[in-house]
């Protein structure tokens, strides 16, 4: 097979910049090498599956010699206009201020109504509303500048991300293979009626669509759209985890100020309604009498892209609301919120604990729960995640229904009771996490598109 | 020795060089022109007539600017002319086609996927180019041409669900205007007509082909009432025009 180029798209930048990038000028190329800027002061890595899973595909795809350029397109409103790393040139696309708001309106609503977090808002007219337009301005630009591009490299194949992106295929208007990766929940039975056509017309755009979870694939056959689903799992590197030593577990214990009598139950989850940590303190209510060294420990604080920012974005306010019911339950002292802890911190956390939860009302995967295996912790995760395909009660883990809040409580009594059964269950998540890995992920998703270049 | 009088070579030359000139400003002003005596009819029609005129003023100035050169236009007319009728007779069936595309683009309701029945031929439309269009047969799996001239003749029966419901808008759009603007203002635009379309199809716009100047679009919505649909068309089509025009005005005041 000949070497390949590929663009991708995703909505979330491999890197956001801290400091001013100078460019256009000798000692300032006008595309930087990211390896000349300084991590912590120039740059930080963005969070999450950009960072995860489509790097380290890419790159290990260049290293050996499947993929000979690859350029990636993604919203970054600060920092010049294209940076390179690792043989792969990023190309920020920048949006006005007021688009990007009515962007992130369009960007919620979606995440709301397909995670079934909506509430009383009505979100069925959304595609006829101005806010779309910005939405629609936003994709039509990452496809135009996908389209120049083109015109520059000649690619082999289009990859693009998640919903943020999905009208790009459609914008492109290229016979070229897309591939196109849905990372959040898909049931069809959430779709209002209203936005089905046109989902299935924006669907219906890509050759190949990837999903995390076996349920989604039959949605979006459902749904009408004809091309070829596969099932892939979101994937983590376990070498990116380490074992902290027993100092750094006292140290990050002693910043949140955990005893070393404490029992810990750790969810690590933005915050954000949808994450449904409120049920989690409900259910944790419930049992706390019981267990009185018993704390909750929230890892986690806001998204990349919010509508809002600040004291008044999504994340403060449901932190805050969270707060308040704890303070409400009398539980202050019990409940603790961590906001964001860097990834040692967060390993030792992991060990420091007795299980994980997951009490997501919907959840795309839940990689958190890979992340609680690889570090042999049972986790108590709800039957809505994708990851619950991989879940067999009891044996890597337990599954409930995130509206019973009081069986929740329950399976938490019983994985803090039955010690031997919780580690059992911890080991055994271990051997399930190995379909998770980097390894067993990358493989799947170069099979993908080695297909679609053959 | 032969003397050189510069007059006589370069005054004819300036002479053409303004005739080129006042030309590109007549073909300039006459686009405009057109463009806002088109403004409520079809955008695809407008981008039509527009470059029809441009071609013409286009054509006079070079004969004009031929003769200045010392060329005689009236053989040269001759010329053009014998070969035009030569043109005309030697392809007429092809240019009858031509033509006929232009208006089928615009006025008849198809468009590649559909289902038509046409001189007891029916199929999936497969392809439409500027001699035919291309149907894959119902019964055999074969594929049918029909010159285009046949689909301005004769009826036309476009059988896809909802057939009737479906409006598509032909958009051309030179390549100075910034599509992801254009689509913004053209979506928002639209929104305001809601109530008439049918909320479980929102306004689609799609790029159907593009060149050195301008790209070809289609914009799809779908109607309510079928007494509304050429009130709808007329009232879309005056919209997009309004934008075309306001992006270009703004264009050329940057």
């Amino acid at each position: 097979m000949n070497k390949a180029k590929i663009c991708l798209n995703t909505q979330t930048p491999l890197v956001q910049f801290l400091s001013q990038i100078k460019t256009n000028d000798a000692q300032n190329p006008t595309t930087p090498d990211l390896s000349s800027l300084v991590e912590g002061v120039d740059f930080q890595y963005s969070t999450g599956g950009v960072t995860r899973m489509v790097y380290p595909l890419i790159s290990q795809m260049i290293r050996d010699g499947t993929i000979s350029d690859a350029h990636w397109i993604s919203l970054n409103s600060s920092g010049p206009e294209s940076i390179k790393a690792n043989g792969i040139t990023f190309h920020n696309v920048i949006l006005q201020k007021d688009r990007l708001k009515n962007y992130g309106v369009i960007k919620e609503a979606i995440w709301g109504t397909v995670h079934g977090i909506n509430g009383t808002t009505n979100s069925n007219d959304i595609f006829w509303s101005d806010d779309f337009a910005d939405y629609a301005f936003y994709n039509r630009y990452s496809a135009e500048l996908m389209k120049k591009l083109d015109n520059e490299h000649d690619f082999d194949i289009f990859y693009i991300h998640d919903f943020q992106q999905l009208p790009v295929g459609h914008m492109l208007n290229t016979l070229k293979p897309k591939v196109y990766r849905w990372h959040i929940p898909f049931d069809k039975s959430m779709i209002p009626d209203e936005w089905r056509e046109l989902l299935a017309t924006y669907f219906n755009s890509y050759d190949v669509i990837i999903v995390s979870s076996g349920k989604y694939l039959d949605s979006l056959k459902a749904l009408g759209f004809k091309g070829q689903v596969k099932k892939i799992y979101p994937y983590v590197n376990p070498n990116d985890y380490s074992v902290p030593s027993a100092m750094e577990i006292m140290a990050v214990s002693q910043k949140l100020g955990i005893r070393e009598k404490d029992e810990i139950v750790l969810i690590v989850a933005r915050m954000d309604p949808m994450k449904a940590q409120d049920r989690a303190i409900l259910a944790f209510a419930s049992i706390a009498k019981a267990f009185p060294s018993l704390k909750l420990v929230c890892v986690g604080n806001g998204s990349f892209s919010s509508s809002t920012q600040g004291a008044n974005s999504k994340s403060a306010l449901w932190r805050k609301k969270l707060e308040d019911l704890t303070k409400k339950l009398e539980l202050q002292d019990r409940v603790i919120f961590a906001g964001h802890l860097s990834q040692n911190e967060l390993d030792a956390m992991y060990e420091r604990c007795s299980f994980t939860m997951l009490p997501s009302v919907n959840e795309g995967f839940g990689l958190v729960v890979v992340e609680s295996w690889i570090h042999h912790k049972a986790a108590l995760v709800t039957e809505r995640a994708g990851v619950a395909d991989l879940i067999e009660d009891e044996k890597n883990g337990m599954l409930y229904d995130p509206e019973n809040v009081e069986l929740c409580a329950k399976k938490m009594s019983k994985l803090l009771v039955e010690k031997e059964l919780a580690r059992k269950m911890g080991n055994q998540g271990h051997k399930t996490s190995k379909l998770c890995s980097i390894d067993a992920g990358l493989k799947a998703e170069r099979e993908v598109i080695e297909k679609l270049l053959e | 020795m032969i003397k050189l009088n510069f007059a006589e070579i370069f005054d004819p030359l300036a002479t053409a060089g303004i005739i080129v000139l006042l030309t590109w400003l007549i073909a300039r002003s006459t686009s405009v022109i057109i463009g806002r005596l088109m403004s409520g009819s079809k955008p695809l029609a407008a981008a039509q007539a527009k470059r029809l005129s441009w071609i013409l003023v286009w054509a006079i100035g070079a004969i004009l600017a031929i003769e200045q050169l010392g060329v005689r236009s009236d053989i040269l007319l001759l010329v053009v002319g014998l070969f035009g009728a030569g043109v005309l007779v030697g392809l007429r069936v092809p240019l009858e086609n031509f033509g006929a595309k232009y208006f089928s683009d615009i006025y008849v309701p198809f468009k590649v996927g559909d289902s038509i029945l046409v001189s007891n031929y029916s199929g999936k439309v497969v392809e439409i180019n500027s001699m035919c269009t291309i149907l894959l047969s119902d019964k055999d799996n074969q594929l049918v041409s029909i010159p285009n001239s046949i689909l301005v003749r004769e009826v036309v029966t476009n059988s896809t669900p909802q057939a009737w419901k479906e409006l598509t808008i032909p958009i051309a759009i030179g390549n100075s205007i910034d599509l992801a603007t254009f689509e913004s203002e053209v979506l928002k635009s639209v929104n305001k007509l809601k109530l008439r379309l049918d909320k479980r199809f929102p306004p689609v716009l799609t790029t159907k082909s593009r060149s050195a100047q301008s790209t070809d679009l289609s914009l799809t919505v779908m109607i309510r009432s079928p007494e509304e649909r050429d009130a709808l068309a007329n009232e879309i089509n005056k919209r997009v025009a309004e934008i075309i025009q306001r992006m270009q005005g703004a264009k050329k005041s940057d």
